[in-house]
């Protein structure tokens, strides 16, 4: 079991290869700082991004979920941000019918030259996770 | 409307189809199970009344030749929506539309007479009287019902070939339908996480609800009992049941045709439809879409707008 | 499974802000992994070496490598691999660089986050499976959309390198906007003169299919095997028969019918050859304005016809073309000058646009080439030309520069002094953009030469007063408000997208912009390849430019599709959607969600329906597996169980 440093949670995030991967690479490239609470899975298209793995790492230990993909009409493969942003809607409004509060599930579009925006998500993402605290009472 | 029609219906369909599909009465007098009928001497042991809980359009996805269907209101639901989905064939199917005015739960009756054994149970319009050792007891059926006849917009089938009696409209406001998931909406966040982790930790994972649903075509392949995704595990914990009813409701996002076959079957008395109902809200308000009601709809999960007018980008 | 981990310091860029040695310690901790250090540049060949060598050293089956962003160094250091005998596929890279080292100052957390970021790349890296690529044969022919200056370059490089090309135009005849135009900057060339001999090049090239008047209908297939439909739409004319003669346009009763080729600078006859110099010069009937169409009787040009050639019961005519490769270079269009309500566009008829003006310039155009007030017929002699009437605005929704504007007016200002000696010219603009060859200096001449005044300031109001229009400015170089009594008014209308380009991109399987331009692969370094593979770009569907640059991009896309074809057999991407066609049921789901229509209904020998997946079609976007509720589907090296070890190495609680 990894040892999380006291100050930190943990906020998973699922990125686009093509739009928002290579933007979060665009802010590294730009050294625009960011808290490091955030761990990276790419994917090839927020299409890929099935609701499932959004509830599996909120149960399984996540304090928030963060997707990103390519603004619609961008989508890399045409249609697939077409369908995660109705599945993600979806998802975003059930999740507090749980008892899940929404905050802690954020979906956005974030294009690979938009380096400062990419920053700017993380940032205040990170900060709307911390403010609700930990997901799981330890 | 008269047994005696749709025994008629069924005789006359019959030569038509490999098999009917209907009612008959169960193993004591509070109970209906479904009958296949390839006989017309069969057809004669065909019941109609409100104990006609069962969705017998189920049976449809699996059926390879030509058959007909006795369906509710309801139950034509799952129909149209197995038409959006292409998961029947149109044309192979003899639907007989029975309308309904409601049937009764089971587990509810039984609740009321104290969980005596039933010796006899007659219905008249509107209410239900059961006899039992101690005597007899009458129940309005709109007491003793499941929640979703209390709100049934869809009370003449949807889709038939053939309808046994006069097509009834609906006295049921709309807004009753999602009525039970509003009075959710108007608790606090830790009031409904509180509500919901006590309901599944209920949950047995006997997967009846699964089992009862039409919409579950996947069968042996479910994703709940496999390695190949694995999504959950066997291990018994409130996150592995969560996290399967969770699935489950994702699966049926935009496709539960709210038949109530899940509550119905739940050993556990859990409300197991409510997640379902919620999304279909969503649905509703998101893209004008009710699930069953149109063959021509395509599912929302499965398409989708250049421009969404209901979905705004969030801010953080 | 014994997995290597290689850390990478890359020099101080990562090293600096993270402990490498503690995340190599942890590696070797984490289970599978066999072997794990650290590294000062892993991407250097002594570096590569340094992998190749502990694979056959410690017996390492599986790769991971914690550097720089693998949108950087996957395929290098997949090569690598490949190189010791590995399958390409048993290799990951975690982001320590970009996504840690480079935007985090605290050390412990940085290192904590790499550690993390390693074990997620470990566990995905024991689920990966062995991928293989496939090789498929290619139709040698290409598809150019649009027979305008880049369409038509794109075709005489494809067909001059020995490939059959077929043309679709919609029009009756290509050369389009650049065979409206009169000169052009900077050289003041007289268009159609430099570009008739194209499209005679085009129309008598061996190996080039022209299908004027026509409209792609559907595309099927995928890159180097497309099915095209083509509606070749009916003109009444037959074009085997029509000689072009003319003769038809002349005895024509209607006078009326809407000039689509001048955009309406004028009328012209119900039938017509669109200008002297069209290919094909055949004649086409517009059903809308035509007599016999409209109101059932009058068959003038039947009648005069020397050849027979009018059918007035032509229907659409659907034909398939096979081809391998597509270029798309579909033009662009105008604003509507009626959206430029403070002009009076669409109200005043001295209010015009820049292509209605250079059709006016133009001798063979509705007025011989005689600029004229289209109100009264006179000779204009103030005349005052807007740029940016509509570009550069965002209320709109036209927030960019259209590009030439700027050029043309300079251009059209220059002309109007040769047409009228004493005439005076007014150029309203915001910025004069002139980054061409010769550019700056030709809008120059056009002020010190030609004599052009150019007011600096933004028009905001134009009306009528008398016979004259006042247009209403400001001078923001002298600081004060201006107006003008013009006589004829050109707006410098915005560039927009073509019509019908979001439909065109649809049946492409390409991405639009918010504008309607099609998206290419990088704006740098890939200009007219999109993401779609198979099809290409050129000229202004991309975004608006001037014939240089269409011409160009018509040049680039050729030698675009001669590299596709230069070899006999393509091969596919392993990484894409693979069927379990024992569990799957059959729903088609995945079918219906595919954005590339990869997926197809398979029946097994026992009967059961199944999905398959066209390996050469797929692109690998996963949106097959996000749909398939019981997971028989898999996105191969992102499927569910992968993505899943991922997950579960972040999150336990």
């Amino acid at each position: 079991m990894s040892e999380v440093a006291a100050k930190e949670l943990r906020i998973v995030g699922f990125l686009c290869n093509w739009c928002s991967y290579g933007g979060a690479d665009t802010a590294g490239v730009g050294r625009f700082k960011q808290p490091t609470d955030l761990r990276i899975i790419r994917v090839p298209c927020s299409g890929r991004v099935d609701p499932m793995f959004v509830v599996r790492a909120l149960i399984t230990g996540a304090d928030g979920v963060l997707v990103s993909g390519c603004h619609p009409r961008d989508c890399h493969y045409t249609d697939g941000n077409f369908y995660a942003r109705r599945r993600l809607e979806m998802l975003k409004r059930l999740l507090p019918f749980l008892g899940i509060d929404d905050k802690r599930f954020h979906y956005t579009w974030v294009s690979a030259s938009e380096g400062a925006k990419w920053q700017q998500v993380v940032t205040d993402f990170t900060k709307q996770v911390h403010a609700l605290g930990p997901m799981h009472q330890k | 409307m008269s047994t005696q029609k749709l025994k008629e219906i069924i005789k006359q369909v019959l030569p038509d189809v490999e098999t009917v599909i209907c009612w008959q009465d169960g193993f004591d007098k509070l109970n209906v199970t479904p009958i296949f009928i390839t006989s017309p001497e069969q057809a004669d042991k065909v019941v109609w009344n409100p104990l006609c809980a069962q969705n017998l359009a189920s049976y449809l996805p699996s059926q390879k030749k030509k058959v007909a269907v006795a369906v509710k209101g309801c139950d034509s639901r799952t129909i149209v929506q197995y038409m959006q989905e292409g998961l029947i064939d149109r044309d192979n199917v003899v639907i007989i539309g029975i309308p309904c005015k409601g049937v009764v739960s089971k587990k509810k009756v039984q609740k009321a007479i104290g969980n005596e054994p039933v010796e006899d149970v007659t219905f008249t319009d509107g209410s239900v009287k059961v006899k039992t050792p101690s005597g007899e007891k009458t129940f309005a059926i709109a007491d003793v019902c499941p929640g979703k006849c209390a709100s049934c917009q869809y009370p003449t089938p949807i889709v038939y070939d053939h309808l046994t009696s006069e097509a009834i409209k609906s006295d049921k406001p709309a807004e009753s339908v999602y009525a039970d998931v509003a009075e959710l909406e108007g608790k606090t966040l830790e009031e409904r996480k509180a509500y919901f982790l006590g309901q599944f930790d209920k949950c047995i994972r006997c997967y009846a609800c699964r089992n009862a649903c039409p919409m579950c075509v996947c069968q042996d392949s479910c994703i709940a009992e496999t390695r190949e995704p694995h999504w959950i595990t066997q291990k018994l914990s409130l996150d592995e049941k969560l996290m399967f009813h969770m699935i489950h409701s994702l699966h049926l996002a935009g496709r539960c045709v709210e038949c109530g076959e899940c509550e119905r079957v739940c050993p556990m008395e859990i409300p197991v439809a409510k997640l379902k109902k919620k999304i279909n809200k969503e649905m509703r308000d998101l893209f004008d879409y009710t699930p069953g009601v149109n063959p021509e709809d395509k599912p929302p999960m499965y398409t989708f707008n250049v421009d969404e007018a209901k979905i705004k980008e969030h801010k953080l | 499974m014994r997995v290597g981990v290689f850390i990478c310091h890359c020099g101080s860029n990562i090293a600096g802000t993270v402990d490498v040695a503690k995340v190599a310690e942890e590696a070797r901790k984490m289970p599978g992994v066999a072997y794990a250090t650290a590294y000062m540049y892993t991407c250097s060949e002594p570096g590569q070496k340094e992998i190749t060598d502990a694979i056959e050293r410690d017996k390492l089956d599986r790769i991971v490598v914690a550097a720089c962003s693998p949108r950087m160094h996957e395929n290098t250091f997949r090569r690598t691999i490949m190189k010791a005998g590995l399958n390409r596929y048993f290799f990951e890279q975690a982001n320590i660089r970009e996504h840690v080292s480079w935007i985090g100052l605290d050390k412990e957390l940085n290192t904590q986050k790499a550690i993390e970021e390693v074990r997620m790349a470990v566990a995905k890296v024991m689920k990966n499976k062995p991928l293989f690529s496939s090789s498929f044969k290619i139709n040698k022919r290409v598809l150019v959309i649009g027979g305008g200056v880049a369409g038509m370059q794109a075709a005489l490089d494809c067909a001059d390198g020995g490939l059959e090309v077929v043309m679709v135009e919609k029009s009756p005849s290509i050369g389009g906007m650049m065979a409206r135009l009169d000169k052009t900057f900077p050289t003041v060339d007289c268009s159609i003169c430099i570009l008739g001999p194209k499209m005679v090049d085009v129309a008598q090239h061996d190996l080039i299919k022209l299908h004027a008047y026509s409209e792609i209908a559907e595309i099927k297939g995928y890159v180097g095997n497309y099915q095209i439909k083509i509606k070749k739409k009916p003109p009444y004319v037959d074009w085997t028969k029509c000689t072009g003669c003319g003769l038809c346009m002349e005895k024509c009763p209607t006078k009326n019918a809407y000039d689509h080729f001048n955009f309406g600078a004028a009328p012209t006859r119900a039938i017509n050859i669109p200008f002297p110099q069209a290919i094909p010069k055949k004649a086409t009937i517009d059903p809308n304005h035509c007599r016999q169409f409209v109101k059932g009787k009058c068959g003038v040009c039947a009648k005069v016809c020397p050849t027979g050639a009018i059918n007035y019961e032509m229907q659409d005519e659907f034909i398939t073309e096979e081809v391998g490769a597509i270029i798309t270079a579909t033009g662009y269009g105008l604003m509507d000058i009626e959206r430029l309500t403070e002009y009076g566009g669409g109200r005043y008829p001295d209010v015009i646009t820049g292509i209605q003006y250079e059709r006016f310039l133009n001798a063979s155009g509705p007025t011989s080439g005689h600029i004229i007030r289209p109100s009264d017929h006179e000779e204009p002699k103030t005349i005052v030309f807007v740029a940016c009437a509509g570009s550069r605005d965002k209320s709109l929704g036209v927030p960019y520069c259209s590009n030439f504007c700027c050029m043309y007016i300079a251009k059209q200002a220059i002309l109007t002094k040769d047409h009228i000696p004493d005439s005076q010219s007014y150029v309203f603009y915001m910025d004069v953009r002139s980054p061409g060859k010769g550019y700056d200096e030709f809008t120059r001449r056009a002020q010190e030469e030609y004599g052009a005044k150019y007011i600096r300031g933004r028009v905001s109001r134009i009306y009528p007063k008398g016979k004259k229009m006042v247009v209403k400015g400001a001078d923001t170089l002298l600081g004060t408000q201006v107006e003008i009594e013009a006589d004829l008014v050109v707006l410098g209308t915005a560039v927009v997208s073509a019509p019908g380009a979001a439909q065109m991109a649809e049946k492409l399987h390409i991405s639009y912009d918010t504008f309607g331009f099609y998206v290419e692969s990088h704006p740098k370094l890939r200009p007219v390849e999109t993401n779609t593979s198979g099809v290409f770009l050129a000229g202004a569907c991309q975004g608006p430019k001037d014939i240089p640059a269409s011409v160009g991009q018509g040049s680039a896309a050729a030698a675009k599709v001669l590299s596709l074809f230069s070899k006999d057999m393509l091969e596919s991407d392993p990484a894409i959607a693979q069927v379990n066609q024992n569990t799957c049921v059959g729903c088609l789901k995945c079918l219906k969600t595919c954005p590339f229509q990869a997926i197809v209904e398979d029946i097994l020998r026992s009967g059961k329906k199944v999905a398959k997946v066209i390996e050469t079609v797929c692109a690998g976007c996963g949106v097959c597996t996000s749909t398939c509720p019981c997971g028989a589907i898999q996105l191969q090296h992102f499927t569910d169980n992968q993505l899943l070890a991922e997950v579960n190495a972040i999150c336990q609680k």
